[in-house]
């Protein structure tokens, strides 16, 4: 830029020593640095997003053919028969904790030896055994098929290994080695039949084994309470209703064709739906993320529904009631428990915590509470008591904020009417913080699920969904988590496999969890800030 | 309901009955206060006798010490930590109102407060109103809808709002705030209405209006104002008490503080000489 030229009369005005750093004034060379830094965090934040898509996407590709290769090589025409299979198997788990219960009852209510109780149980055993045989034919076939189908299976993908070689030969230029790669294609049609061949023997033994199962209930001997019988009769209905299943699955087995598509779209259902998870299996390898899911949701909700009170009530206590002593010593004091490294909880969590819960539980005079005992050491309540320790110090510190931010003449005017401390606080304060004690509870939400050493430690790593039909019990059980799942098991899985792209959807989902409770509770906070007239 | 006939603590059992004086008659005696922040002395010695039914304006410059006489009156210094009236008593309708059996929440009920910033709570202006009878209990819809009408009549802010009474208070105009926050105050039949510099932000017409009310408010309650505003003084109270250094220089009838000050440093701040 031309500057005029100084007079004399305007020279003072005219810097002389003027820093230049890189051919930048010391202002320009000020606004890049600090610029820089805020642009770098921005293209991390935007690599690191690319990345976790970049990998994961390809999952549900892999996916698709993961579930065509288990039509085409016939898994799912043996699991047809396995479902039957299992669904017996549930039936005599029944029948054995009828047993129990009537054992029970002979030894504690009619004082009968051990031994005389299994003498007048003779009965009930023969019939259990009879029916449990039952199955045995089913049972056989189940595994002469399941051999057939993982065979077909494994031919199958050694042809698709050998076609991957091939192609990595030839793109390397390799045009002789590749043509040495011999491929010995599947001819599923002809591998099947052997599968579908059994159809008619399948039909043939399930009607005996139907026969049998309705002829073995009708030796069930009586039991000797109501309530027993009660139970006995379920057991019959059940049995019942598991025989009308049988001929949905040879409709089921008739009408199976290899060759039907897989819908696209089952890829990704299979996965946001899916009640398994289950990875290195000689079977079926499944990847549903719903057990993962409930975990981490059912350890997150016993982490708040611990954590929102203390960390309120805590918050409410430091900034309404206490002295400025106190808030001097007991501040700090909750926010210095965010220094403990989440590891060192978690091993406090199994060395300690899980122990004394398990402890307490088996105390008699504490066995009125729901799900006590337990014998399972780590499970949901272990890993949400510590989780809840983490999610304390966020929402402690963020209520306590938004409690500072209710203007100091509302409680005045609530003091000046004549309310007591607790009216005032129940009435005016947290109203008028509520957005803000509301989003901090939201932000403690986000900091909970997103944990993962604690929750590695101590939830116990059982996937499997929580079985809600125990009640409040159900905090007892041991769960694996969405973070869990993905620092247990990454470091093991091939790169580029089907596992490691699906631990990926996993953080992806996991990802828009967090980002989507930390938008709600931006959200929330903006639209409900009271306005301070 | 009526308002309690005192306010000692139920459970303390002492109860003084309260029989209506006549006009002029003293209700609050303030007898020899020292007052302290900590360490720092506020209030030296402060003798002041506020009669019944009149208004008392507290004058003097900032920092005088008037706003804290005031804020012991209701006993609303006991929410800072460490402010104590360390030598003399403060009566109302003779019970010292410092004393251990003195239930506080009763004497707020008694003696109410207008502040300097006007403040209603994030509620509607019905919500507003029916707070401290709520607080107290009260929740007959018909009863409460009464109360907020005579409240608001009295706080001449009725035909203003009649229309809205449900819609948030922090809608209205600073003027009129500050009125919902005198109506919210009378809502609680107080016999004592302490003004701690009611129209200090609001425009002068405003200012007007509050004053006009604080004209027809005088009839039935004991006012007691903290003002800068000399004219304001001047124009609405019956007797005015000027502050110097936490010191009380001058108490006498309006009038007279004005007209014929006795106090040379009370005509230098009544003439605007400093202050």
């Amino acid at each position: 830029m031309e500057t005029p030229r100084p007079t004399s009369q305007s020279d003072f005005l005219v810097n002389k020593k003027r820093i230049r750093v890189l051919g930048l004034s010391l202002d320009d060379a000020t606004k890049f640095f600090f610029g820089g830094n805020a642009v770098v965090s921005i293209i991390v934040l935007a690599l690191i997003t690319y990345f976790l898509f970049q990998e994961g996407i390809g999952f549900f590709g892999q996916n698709h053919r993961n579930l065509l290769t288990y039509r085409q090589a016939g898994l799912e025409y043996v699991d047809f028969i396995r479902t039957q299979e299992s669904g017996h198997i549930a039936l005599t788990r029944y029948l054995s904790d009828l047993r129990l219960r009537q054992y029970n009852y002979y030894v504690a209510e009619q004082k009968m030896s051990p031994a005389a109780a299994n003498q007048a149980l003779v009965k009930f055993d023969d019939f259990a055994a009879q029916y449990g045989d039952a199955v045995e034919p089913i049972r056989g076939m189940v595994s002469d098929l399941t051999e057939q189908a993982t065979a077909i299976k494994t031919k199958f993908l050694i042809a698709e290994d050998k076609k991957t070689e091939r192609q990595q030969l030839l793109v390397a230029g390799k045009i002789n080695e590749a043509a040495a790669v011999k491929i010995e294609s599947v001819d599923f049609a002809a591998e099947l039949h052997i599968l579908t061949g059994v159809l008619p023997v399948y039909k043939q033994t399930s009607a005996e084994f139907a026969k049998k199962l309705d002829a073995s209930l009708a030796v069930a001997p009586r039991l000797t309470t109501p309530e027993l019988m009660a139970r006995l009769d379920r057991f019959n209905q059940l049995t019942h209703d598991y025989l009308a299943t049988f001929p949905a699955t040879t409709r089921s087995l008739e009408t199976w064709d290899y060759t039907r598509p897989v819908p696209w779209y089952q890829a990704i259902s299979a996965f946001l739906f899916g009640r398994e998870w289950l990875t290195a299996s000689f079977w079926q390898d499944w990847y549903g993320i719903v057990p993962l899911l409930m975990g981490s949701v059912m350890v997150s909700f016993v982490a708040l529904v611990i954590a929102v009170p203390l960390g309120v009530g805590a918050a409410i206590y430091i900034n309404q009631i206490a002295s400025s002593r106190e808030q001097r010593i007991i501040k700090p004091s909750i926010e210095f428990i965010s220094a403990f490294p989440s590891v060192v909880l978690g091993f406090f969590g199994i060395a300690v915590l899980g122990q004394s819960l398990r402890w307490l539980s088996q105390q008699t005079w504490l066995a009125w509470v729901p799900g006590f005992p337990f014998s399972e050491r780590l499970n949901i309540l272990t890993a949400g008591c510590l989780l809840a320790l983490i999610a304390v110090p966020t929402i402690f510190t963020l209520a306590e904020d938004a409690l500072q931010n209710v203007p100091k003449a509302f409680k005045e005017a609530s003091f000046a009417l004549g309310a007591t401390r607790l009216q005032t606080i129940i009435k005016i304060v947290v109203p008028a913080s509520l957005s803000g004690i509301i989003s901090a509870v939201l932000l403690g939400l986000g900091r909970v699920i997103g944990e993962t050493m604690v929750v590695l430690l101590c939830a116990g790593n059982r996937i499997a969904i929580p079985d809600f039909t125990a009640g409040l019990a159900v905090v007892t059980q041991p769960v694996h988590t969405m973070t869990g799942i993905i620092a247990q098991e990454m470091g093991e899985v091939v790169r580029g496999s089907i596992h490691y792209r699906a631990l990926f959807v996993v953080g992806i989902v996991l990802f828009f969890l967090s980002l989507g409770i930390n938008f709600i509770a931006q959200k929330i906070v903006r639209k409900y800030r009271i306005s301070i007239g | 309901m009526d308002i309690k006939p005192s306010f000692t603590s139920p459970t303390s059992g002492r109860s003084i009955p309260v029989t209506p004086s006549p006009v002029g008659s003293t209700l609050i005696d303030i007898d020899h206060v020292d007052f302290f922040y900590g360490a720092s002395q506020a209030l030296h010695d402060i003798n002041l006798k506020i009669e019944e039914k009149k208004v008392t304006a507290f004058i003097g410059p900032s920092g005088c010490g008037k706003s804290t006489l005031l804020r012991c009156l209701n006993r609303m210094n006991d929410l800072i930590d460490g402010t104590r009236v360390a030598n003399g008593q403060i009566k109302i309708r003779g019970i010292d109102i410092y004393d251990p059996s003195v239930d506080v929440i009763e004497l707020r009920k008694r003696v109410g407060m207008v502040f300097q910033k006007s403040n209603p709570f994030p509620k509607s202006i019905y919500e507003n109103i029916t707070y401290g009878l709520r607080l107290q209990g009260r929740s007959n819809k018909s009863d409460l809808d009464a109360v907020v009408e005579k409240s608001l009549r009295g706080a001449a802010l009725w035909d203003e709002v009649k229309d809205r009474l449900h819609s948030s208070g922090l809608g209205l105009s600073g003027g009129q705030q500050q009125r919902l926050c005198i109506a919210r105050a009378i809502a609680v039949e107080p016999e004592v209405i302490l003004m701690d510099e009611p129209c200090s932000a609001l425009d002068p017409i405003a200012t007007v209006k509050v004053e006009e009310l604080i004209q027809e408010l005088r009839t039935k309650f004991t006012i007691v104002i903290v003002t800068h505003n000399m004219q304001q003084a001047a124009r609405c109270s019956d007797k005015t008490a000027f502050f110097y250094m936490g010191k009380l220089i001058e108490f006498a009838d309006t009038r007279a503080i004005f007209m014929n000050p006795a106090n040379a440093q009370t005509e230098a701040y009544v003439s605007g000489r400093f202050g």
